[in-house]
């Protein structure tokens, strides 16, 4: 019987299905059945009696049946589980003795992986925390900082005045509440020392819209909002520690603030600062309703908190109707201005967001490539061992049981490059946040959380299998007899095999095109802006920041004295050349403007003006280096003529009085012919320099005497010889301090540090997206390499016959070489395209250069070029050195 | 004429089939017809019954099976008593022993307990 031959083989290798089951207890009753009928029937019953009797007496043989199938049924599945878990296990110890095997291929692939993976998981650590992590306020994401805006001239995240945000908390009809904000540095002293210490003027109710409670003592009271009300001061508990050792009794305790006593009422939680940085608050006095006031937008901003349900359009929305009502009762002072709320996240992350996701998508492709590189390793090593896979699938073994084997290898590197790489990640971030000049924000908590876990996890099964899966299938397809046949003939591998491997290698240097274009448009734009003519000599500067406490210098006068004795003094230093100062220097982010109107020009709706303007000391263009082009400067005689007068810049001069001899044409704040503000003669024109930022165009200034209306707030420049001009700061800081113990020197930078902090994010982007199309080129080569050196040493036999044959060691290489080029080839053209479909992720990002820079898209895809073709002059040259008679005597 | 049969109780049943099983490897009809002729026929059975309570013992690994020829010459499956099923006899049958022997004292009794 050929069935029950092959039950029973099968039986025999446990591979029993339901339906052999049910064979088997169908024979075991039936031959009950019979038995018992025979020795009925020999016990004297008739035939058909006897069979009656011995079903009678078996009982119900259908539920039998049943009850016996369900237990062998149950008893089968649970040892084909048992079974499966072996035979893998099997399997497991197989790969592994494998793979330990050739530990000079499980090395370079792990080691490349873990690359892979240590630089993806690092950026999608940083985006985690930039973009995912809630910020650590209640319910963050109902957060919402609101601004001014002027739509029709584009501008956003504009300063607000108190009666905004007075009209916006009253009037709202979706916020749970609204709470304001402004800058307000500080100086913190005491008998021995002072420190200049980063704050805010907040007002009562901001930290609870926020959600965060003082750990010690309270919040601030609306009493205390009040002018006039006792002078209070919350701490961070940095601060706390840090200058107050952390002693409990503080609350209640007086400290000398602005040369003013202040109440310490409480103390925040451990890393919570406000915003970003600041580590000490103040209530914000609420002003006394005056119209005159409504359009001085000077604080910050605000911070509401949506209602449950709320969106951020029809936040947008009520807003703009509270807008449009004041508009209506204050024209002057709200046309055309409009609120502008954005979510609490966009507000901190900004531009960096767009920015994250380019790394992302670098990092994906750098992780491509090295898959890419390692599925040729594993094509090659499949190649080698076909052989081996030939016999195995020759004994018996199953296709299925083949792929899995090659799976297991693929994974099994993948999970270790993926644990190596993990290793790697906060280390890859702490380099990553190396890169920020300042102190990150402490609302970013960088570092590996479970979602960071598990993406590793995601990538590093994801890679495996897409390493696995073509060797994989290309080992199920394995033709028994064709594969011992050519494993003898050593050519294992076969076109279909260098097809594939060709294909990856163009697949690396295509991407490799993609990315080293992208860094090169990036570092070009940054080196665009560094070239860009500054107006002033950063180098041999330094700047230092004073600011006098108000309470002691309140009038004109007296700030005068302070600061022409602080030149005076820092100018007789050692090293010291000139001496000069600005409310605000070029690129420290301080830039204030305003609209302005020129004598005897009324103003043109569409054409207004607006002017940069500070105070700056007479000696100040001198110090920085931009020269006086027209008329004169600053002199220190100006601030008694009695006429308030000031030095326009070469832009100023060319938008308003072209053709025109600028000097003694007078200029003010505004455009309303009735305003008492007081006219501004121009007396000389500076060479324009570039103040606010890079890239921003050059706006039009003008420079009013710092002697004529002292300000409390300067920052001094001083010129010197010496090579690193940070070799005065302990001089400068002493001589400061003698002049005034409340006025402590802060901020001490060169210019050219100040210059390169206010450009560190276009150089960032620029050096991280070139580390990695650095890494995308050299993985390439590698591939490329890899994969000329394999098809030469395939090709051995071949290479020797050709010899033979009389072909010239010159003509075998470029066999070789041409094979290298047409790949360098299709793969740039193809990385070409690619780029250009990709330009317009990275125009945003970009600065004085085009997306599709001709330069760039030429250059790059050429030396790549150049580089794949280098790659395969090593094999190439390898080919050349084939000995005939070894070649075709091997195997 | 046989007497109506007791309710054989699950665990009993199980308790006979290894006991029987002591004396070499046997199929379920032989198992049958040895447990009847032990008891004398008092504990008649569906005995159909047997070959789940096999087949369950078989699960947990108390007996094992084997097609073999049977004296018949037919293709039979042949059951044989493992050495954990020789055990699981062992503990059983003293459980068992302790049962009867509580359950005849209290048969034997003849008063209640002062």
């Amino acid at each position: 019987m050929a069935d029950r031959e092959r039950a029973t083989w099968r039986r025999h290798f446990r591979l029993l299905g339901r339906a052999d089951l049910r064979a088997d207890v169908d024979d075991e009753l039936a031959h009950h059945l019979d038995l018992h009928a025979r020795d009925l029937a020999q016990r004297g019953y008739s035939a058909a009696a006897a069979r009656d009797e011995a079903a009678r007496r078996f009982g119900d043989a259908s539920a039998i049946r049943a009850e016996c199938l369900e237990i062998d049924d149950r008893v089968r599945r649970r040892t084909s589980r048992k079974e499966t878990l072996m035979t893998l296990m099997h399997d497991l110890r197989l790969t592994a003795r494998a793979l330990r095997r050739s530990r000079g291929f499980t090395s370079v692939a792990v080691a490349c992986l873990a690359i892979g993976v240590a630089v993806t998981a690092t950026i999608f650590g940083a985006a985690n925390s930039l973009l995912v992590r809630p910020l650590p306020y209640r319910d963050a994401d109902r957060l919402v900082a609101i601004y001014g805006a002027l739509p029709a001239r584009d501008a956003r995240g504009i300063n607000i005045s108190f009666w905004d945000y007075q009209s916006w908390r009253q009037e709202n009809r979706t916020f749970a509440d609204i709470g304001i904000w402004s800058w307000s540095t500080i100086t913190v002293s005491s008998d021995k020392d002072a420190e200049r210490v980063q704050s805010a003027l907040v007002s009562a109710n901001l930290f609870s819209v926020l959600g965060v409670a003082p750990i010690l003592g309270r919040h601030f009271t609306p009493a205390e909002e009040r002018a006039g009300a006792d002078r209070v001061i919350l701490l961070s508990y940095g601060l706390w520690q840090r200058r107050y050792g952390g002693e409990r009794d503080i609350i209640g305790k007086t400290i000398r603030v602005n040369a003013l006593p202040y109440t310490v009422i409480g103390v925040m939680p451990p890393d919570f600062k406000f915003p970003e940085i600041g580590e000490a608050w103040r209530p914000l006095p609420v002003e006394s309703p005056n119209d005159a006031d409504r359009g001085n937008r000077f604080y910050a901003g605000a911070i509401g908190r949506l209602k449950d349900g709320v969106t951020l359009q029809s936040a947008k929305a009520d807003l703009e109707r509270i807008m449009r009502n004041l508009e209506a009762t204050y024209p002057n002072d709200y046309r055309g201005w409009s609120a502008d709320p954005i979510t609490l996240r966009d507000d901190v992350v900004g531009v960096m967001r767009r920015l994250i996701f380019v790394f992302l998508g670098a990092v994906g492709m750098v992780l491509l490539i090295i898959c890419a590189n390692v599925a040729n390793l594993m094509l090659a090593r499949g190649a080698e061992r076909r052989r081996e896979i030939g016999i195995r699938v020759a004994l018996g073994a199953g296709r299925g049981r083949v792929v899995r084997h090659v799976l297991l290898e693929s994974v099994i590197i993948a999970a270790a490059g993926g644990m190596l790489g993990t290793l790697l990640v906060p280390w890859g971030l702490r380099l990553f946040l190396a890169l920020y000049p300042g102190e990150v924000p402490f609302y970013f908590r960088f570092g590996l959380d479970g979602t960071v876990i598990a993406f590793i996890l995601l990538i590093s099964l994801l890679s495996g299998f897409l390493l696995g899966l073509v060797p994989a299938l290309r080992a199920a397809n394995v033709d028994v007899g064709s594969a011992l046949k050519e494993g003898s003939r050593g050519q294992a591998g076969g076109r279909q095999g260098s097809r594939l491997r060709d294909g990856l290698v163009v697949a690396e240097l295509a991407l490799s095109v993609m990315l080293l274009v992208g860094a090169t448009l990036l570092i070009r734009s940054y080196r665009v802006l560094t070239d860009t003519h500054l107006g002033f000599d950063e180098k041999g500067l330094l700047a230092v920041r004073v600011s006098l406490p108000s309470a002691e210098f309140p009038e004109f006068d007296r700030r005068r004295v302070y600061w022409e004795s602080a030149y005076q003094r820092l100018s007789t230093l050692p090293g010291v050349e000139v001496v000069g100062s600005a409310e605000g220097i070029p690129f420290s982010g301080w830039n204030v403007q305003s609209q302005m109107s020129i004598d005897g020009r009324p103003a043109v709706k569409g054409h207004e003006l607006d002017v940069h303007y500070q105070n700056v000391s007479p000696d100040y263009f001198r110090a920085i280096g931009a020269p006086i082009v027209r008329g004169r400067g600053l002199t220190t005689a100006d601030r008694d003529s009695g006429v308030y007068v000031g030095v326009a810049n070469e832009e100023l001069v060319r938008r308003e009085f072209a053709g025109q001899d600028p000097i003694g044409k007078r200029i003010r704040w505004g455009d309303d012919p009735n305003s008492t503000w007081p006219w501004i003669t121009i007396v000389g024109v500076v060479r324009d320099f570039r103040h606010w930022r890079l890239p921003a165009p050059m706006q039009p200034a003008i420079y009013l005497s710092q002697l004529a209306r002292p300000s409390t707030s300067q920052t001094i420049v001083l010129r010197t010889k010496l090579a690193n001009p940070r070799t005065l700061e302990p001089a400068v800081r002493a001589a400061l301090r003698d002049l005034n113990n409340d006025a402590p020197a802060y901020q001490v930078q060169t210019f050219e540090q100040v210059v390169s902090i206010s450009l560190w994010r276009q150089r960032m982007q620029g050096q991280v997206l070139g580390v990695f199309a650095v890494m995308a080129m050299l993985l390439a080569a590698i591939g490329i390499y890899g994969v000329i050196s394999y098809a030469v040493a395939q090709r051995t036999r071949e290479m020797g016959v050709r010899m033979a044959l009389g072909a010239k060691r010159s003509q075998v290489a470029m066999l070789v070489l041409r094979q290298g080029t047409r790949l360098a080839f299709i793969g740039v053209g193809i990385g070409i395209t690619g780029a250009l479909l990709l330009r317009g992720t990275v125009a945003q990002l970009l600065y004085g250069i085009a997306p599709t820079d001709p330069l760039t898209f030429v250059a790059v895809p050429l030396s790549l070029a150049v580089v794949a073709i280098l790659a395969s002059v090593l094999p190439a040259q390898r080919a050349t050195r084939v000995d005939p008679v070894v070649a075709m005597k091997a195997d | 004429m046989p007497r109506p049969p007791i309710d054989l109780l699950q665990g009993t049943l199980d308790l006979l089939i290894l006991k029987t099983l002591t004396w070499g490897p046997g199929h379920g009809y032989a198992v049958a017809r040895w447990i009847e002729q032990l008891t004398g026929s008092t504990l008649q059975i569906g005995e159909g019954s047997l070959y789940p309570a096999l087949h369950r013992l078989e699960e947990r690994g108390w007996v094992k099976s084997e097609w073999e020829l049977s004296e018949h010459n037919r293709r039979a499956k042949f059951y044989t008593l493992t050495a954990k099923g020789r055990q699981q006899l062992r503990t059983e049958q003293a459980a068992w022993t302790q049962f009867v022997a509580a359950v005849g004292k209290v048969l034997d009794a003849t008063s209640l307990p002062a």
